[in-house]
């Protein structure tokens, strides 16, 4: 019966397309009859806007040229706190020397949300680039260096006795046992890493900045200009869904072992 | 035939301590394994028989005695013990070919080399077409092939096998005690088996220590001298069936 | 006689997609029967089971129980499976309590059904604890005891001893063969260890691999306490082993 699986995924389509449709629908007839048209523009009006952001500039850049900006903000902080994250979580996770050093340090920056130290980030780095980066590594930082530690934690302790047996010895056993064992938990820190640290770029990018998703949205606010505004959320939103997307791809090629599926 | 002795344990005991108490797990156990031959260490109880087997590895040490694997005493996991395990002990993250070859990659042999000998053990144990498999896709019999293949791979001269069955539906257990039987037969090797299954026992062993509960200690030692291969319903089977679970420790 | 008959299973079958598990599976199960079911390894074991208490709907044939459609509402079904399904934060006492408060039984016929089933099986000393304070047979039999205590029509059970001791399981299976006679219940055991099947069956189905039929019905009448050495139980599990062997 192959059809009937092809016949489930046209259902999920049919139904996604006739929800989101109907949403469409309700929204256009709200706006365009009511008081609500007001406070909120249309949907096509909206719709014809964000196609035609992405080739004419709001302030310096186009839409695209915008979102690149907080992008590669994120990818590069991102980068430098997954490494350290995962590289100081799974030996703290494994070394009692290292849990003893680091950890102390790193409980204390844990519970501190990474916006917070926006404001002391301005005072130590001025306005530019460093501020963001540092913040948003902040974020990353801390959410994957904890999963890593996790992971590293909860290795079977039958594995370590099998690759002893075996002849490992400690550095083998960290490198070929407990790291492998940490990836999944490590993968379930970078996917809640990169949702906060989008988050915490749009947060850098309102308090101080020229460009980048979140100036588009105060910008639209200090002008009044709602469409911007609604601009910036839905290219936030499309980008935040296509990182997580990628985030499961690169997963599930990684963590094959640990899945039954095909 | 000359007997040589593989493996001795000299009044090994085995005290684990929680906070003020101490419990004796292992008591006085001396025990003397001689080559080649198929031991099978026979109990109820989940106490002290896997404490015991590690300690034999190397893996933990006795709070007195001592272990001597050909008259070398044994004080950590050394290339001539190898161990099977029952629960799944094999590295997910790891394909068949991974697994088996895994200690003798950690040894430093060269990749031609170690390909050409995990090869041989996997074909040992009938596993040819799935060495590129995850754990994963393989069924409960087919893992702890694997888990066979990779301790004879470091060539080790005793195999301590820790109740690798224990997990297996009745009927492939009775499918992997004949391969092992086979592979036994070709591949000979010093084996300490561990059970708590009579069947098992009496299918694989050359002689069997019947040991107490908690403490582990060695209640008695039958020598199994049936032809093999063995029939479970046979009349001789039945009877030491019988008799050695009637000389059980039922204190539980 | 028709009024004996507690389970029918008529013409079961089940396939997924293109793959038929079940093929054409007819039997019928007497009250009060323990009717114990073999097959080799991977024979469709758990659709079979998954199928009777409906937790997939089956593609062709009908499950009856006293002559209706099984509804798990209305038919008192009660299922022990291998793996430990007692609800850790409660006690042995309020484990076996469970089943009779959803059926509201009244205060003081429960505290006499959990006294005796818990005396049955050896645990009313222990009825204030908690299953992780017991052994792994220990927690076994709260749950036979919890099946129990709800006097269930019909008793499934999946391989509910796998993985004890062979001389432990014995003494469980003498347990359960006395909370049987006792109740009256009608069970359907299923196993791969065929010389459970002998030691506890009235009946022994004996099924085929996939797709899985009946391959044949055999009546067990040794009489019991049953002994596994004795010529006659020797002779029907090496015949019943000669039905499924593929090892």
């Amino acid at each position: 019966m192959m059809n009937n699986r092809y016949l489930r995924v046209f259902l999920k389509i049919f139904s996604a397309i006739i929800s989101i449709g109907a949403f469409l629908l309700i929204w256009h007839i709200a706006t365009n009859g009511t008081k609500l048209g007001e406070l909120m523009p249309g949907p096509i009006e909206l719709i014809s806007s964000l196609i035609k952001s992405t080739y004419t500039n709001i302030g310096k850049y186009t839409i695209i040229g915008h979102i690149l900006f907080s992008l590669s903000r994120v990818l590069i902080a991102f980068t430098v706190g997954g490494v350290i994250g995962i590289l100081l979580g799974t030996a703290m996770g494994w070394y009692k020397t290292a849990e003893a050093i680091f950890r102390p340090f790193y409980e204390m920056i844990r519970p501190i949300p990474p916006i917070a130290w926006i404001s002391l980030a301005i005072l130590w780095f001025g306005l530019g680039e460093i501020m963001k980066y540092f913040v948003i590594f902040l974020a990353a930082f801390s959410i994957i260096t904890y999963n890593a530690f996790a992971g590293a934690q909860a290795v079977d302790p039958v594995l370590i006795g099998a690759a002893k047996m075996l002849g490992a010895k400690d550095s083998r056993i960290f490198r070929s046992i407990v790291f492998p064992s940490a990836v999944p938990y490590i993968f379930a820190g970078l996917h809640t890493a990169i949702s906060a640290s989008w988050a915490t770029v749009v947060a850098a990018e309102m308090v101080r900045a020229s460009e980048g998703a979140g100036w588009l949205i105060i910008q639209g606010m200090e002008m009044n200009n709602m469409i911007q505004i609604l601009i910036g959320i839905i290219a936030i939103g499309i980008v935040g869904l296509l990182l997580s997307i990628i985030m499961r791809g690169v997963e599930a090629k990684l963590c094959a072992w640990s899945k039954s599926g095909k | 035939m000359n007997k040589d002795v593989v493996i001795k344990c000299d009044s090994v005991s085995k005290i684990f301590y929680s906070s003020d108490k101490g419990f004796d797990v292992v008591k006085n156990i001396d025990l003397t394994v001689f080559k080649n031959e198929f031991l099978v260490l026979f109990g109820p109880g989940q106490c002290g028989k896997t404490t015991l087997l590690n300690i034999i590895a190397g893996l933990d040490m006795p709070t007195s005695g001592k272990v001597y694997v050909n008259n070398k005493e044994v004080i950590g996991p050394g290339p001539e013990r190898g161990v099977v395990y029952q629960s799944i002990s094999l590295f997910p993250w790891l394909t068949t070919m991974g697994n088996v070859e895994f200690g003798i990659k950690a040894a430093g042999v060269g990749k031609k080399e170690r390909r050409k000998r995990a090869q041989y053990y996997i074909d040992l144990v009938g596993l040819q077409g799935f060495e590129n498999t995850y754990p994963i896709k393989l069924s409960g019999g087919m893992k702890q092939r694997v888990g066979i293949a990779r301790a004879y791979c470091i060539e080790p001269v005793v195999m301590l096998m820790d109740e690798p069955f224990g997990a297996l539906d009745a009927q492939t257990r009775y499918l992997m005690q004949k391969e092992l039987e086979i592979i036994w037969g070709r591949e000979k090797r010093t084996v300490v088996f561990v059970t708590n299954n009579i069947e098992e026992a009496l299918f694989l062993a050359d002689r069997i220590v019947v040991l107490n509960n908690c403490p582990t200690s060695i209640r008695q030692e039958y020598v199994i001298d049936m032809p093999r291969p063995r029939e479970y319903t046979g009349e001789k089977f039945l009877y030491l069936r019988k008799e050695i679970t009637g000389n059980m420790d039922k204190t539980l | 006689m028709q009024t004996n008959i507690k389970v029918e299973v008529k013409n079961l079958t089940k396939s997924f997609g293109d793959l038929l598990v079940l093929d054409d599976i007819s039997f019928n199960v007497t009250s009060g029967e323990f009717l114990c079911i073999v097959g080799p390894t991977g024979c469709g074991k758990t659709t079979f089971l998954n199928s009777l208490t409906k937790l997939y709907s089956i593609t062709k044939g009908s499950i009856l129980v006293n002559n209706e459609p099984v509804n798990l509402k209305k038919h008192n079904i009660a299922y022990i499976f291998q793996e430990n399904s007692t609800f850790p934060w409660l006690t042995v006492e309020q484990n076996v309590s469970f089943g009779l408060d959803i059926k509201k039984v009244p205060k003081d016929k429960k505290k006499e059904n959990i006294k005796e089933v818990l005396d049955i099986v050896g645990l009313y000393a222990f009825r204030k604890y908690y299953p992780v304070q017991l052994s792994a047979s220990m927690v076994q039999r709260v749950s036979i005891a919890r099946a129990f205590a709800t006097k269930p029509e019909l008793l499934l059970m999946d391989e509910p001893y796998g993985q004890l001791d062979i001389e432990l399981r014995y003494k469980l299976e003498d347990e359960l063969i006395r909370l049987w006679k006792k109740t009256n219940t009608t069970v359907l055991f299923i196993t791969h260890n065929i010389e459970e099947a002998v030691y506890l069956g009235d009946r022994i189905l004996v099924l085929s691999n996939k797709p899985t039929k009946v391959k044949e019905s055999i009546d067990n009448h040794i009489p019991r306490p049953r002994s596994i050495v004795s010529p006659e139980f020797v002779k029907l599990r090496n015949r019943v082993t000669e039905l499924i062997k593929w090892w």
